[in-house]
């Protein structure tokens, strides 16, 4: 286990001070001029208290990472690529369930990620997942490459680099700009 | 504005609705799972976009709109790790599907492993 250093503890919370803010609702009553000083106070003991226990589980490499312009701007246009690629997903399922002869085709292909970054890794199957159609369901190493094992509802390739090409479609280039 | 966020609930309705149907009608567990993921998107999305709007626009609840933003954040951040989870311990238990799959590589792999 890894020991915690002083900036993984301050991002980790500040992350939790920041859902803290937003959860009991002091972030908008900072704005009004009506924020209560003990509600801000407790929060910020707690998070320090959790983030001294759990922060060397969350950040392993630099701590202010994502902060670096170019990726925080890949992160918010990720945020509309991903939903775009979510919309079709959907709206191709949603279909394929009401359509009288229920065309589906499932199996389970192997498909290579080409992302280093544990979080990246991590992030792409997550967004499989998320997509309608697809599921991942595992990762594993192999020879040094990284692997998932995706369900998919339609087969349309059994190769695994032209089945990668169509299940994370665009997903994968932006995930590489975010994290790599 | 009312009638934007109306569209959008009934979007979100009609793909929970349809998300239902194919959970009846999808042959195995895993493709169920994939019919399901269907509500777990946008038939909730929808909702929760909706029902910011709402408490922000009609409302006037900036606080409470911002609880039902995080809400959502929150809930597409969770729910793929359970799907993923599910899947992978179905499969291991031995849920294999009634119909044949074009292609098991999982299954070769796993068998290859042990």
């Amino acid at each position: 286990m890894k020991k915690t250093t002083f900036p993984a503890f301050l991002s980790t919370a500040l992350l939790i001070y920041c859902f803290w803010l937003l959860i009991t609702g002091q972030i908008v009553a900072i704005f009004q001029g009506r924020a209560s000083w003990e509600v801000l106070v407790a929060g910020a003991l707690v998070s320090g208290f959790v983030s001294l226990f759990t922060a060397r589980f969350f950040i392993h490499r630099n701590a202010f990472y994502l902060l670096a312009p170019k990726r925080f701007f890949s992160l918010l246009a990720y945020v509309f690529v991903f939903l775009w690629e979510l919309t079709k997903a959907n709206v191709d399922v949603a279909f394929r369930a009401l359509n009288p002869k229920l065309p589906v085709n499932p199996g389970i292909v192997k498909v290579p990620a080409d992302v280093k970054a544990e979080y990246g890794l991590s992030m792409l199957a997550n967004s499989i997942t998320l997509t309608p159609g697809t599921i991942t369901m595992d990762i594993a190493d192999e020879n040094g490459k990284t692997n998932y094992y995706i369900h998919w509802i339609n087969v349309k390739e059994t190769d695994p680099a032209k089945a990668g090409d169509a299940i994370k479609g665009t997903m994968e280039k932006w995930i590489r700009r975010i994290w790599d | 504005m009312r009638i934007a966020i109306d569209i959008l609930i009934a979007c979100s309705v009609f793909f929970a609705f349809a998300g239902v149907v194919g959970m009846l009608r999808m042959p195995d567990s895993f493709c169920r799972m994939q019919s399901s993921t269907n509500i777990a998107t946008f038939g909730v999305l929808g909702v929760i976009i909706g029902g910011f709007l709402y408490a922000l626009t009609v409302l006037h609840d900036t606080s409470m709109a911002v609880k039902i933003a995080v809400l959502g954040v929150f809930y597409i951040v969770t729910n793929p790790i359970a799907g993923h989870a599910i899947a992978k311990a179905a499969y291991r238990h031995g849920v294999r599907p009634e119909k044949d799959m074009t292609i098991d590589k999982y299954g070769e792999d796993l068998e290859q492993n042990d």
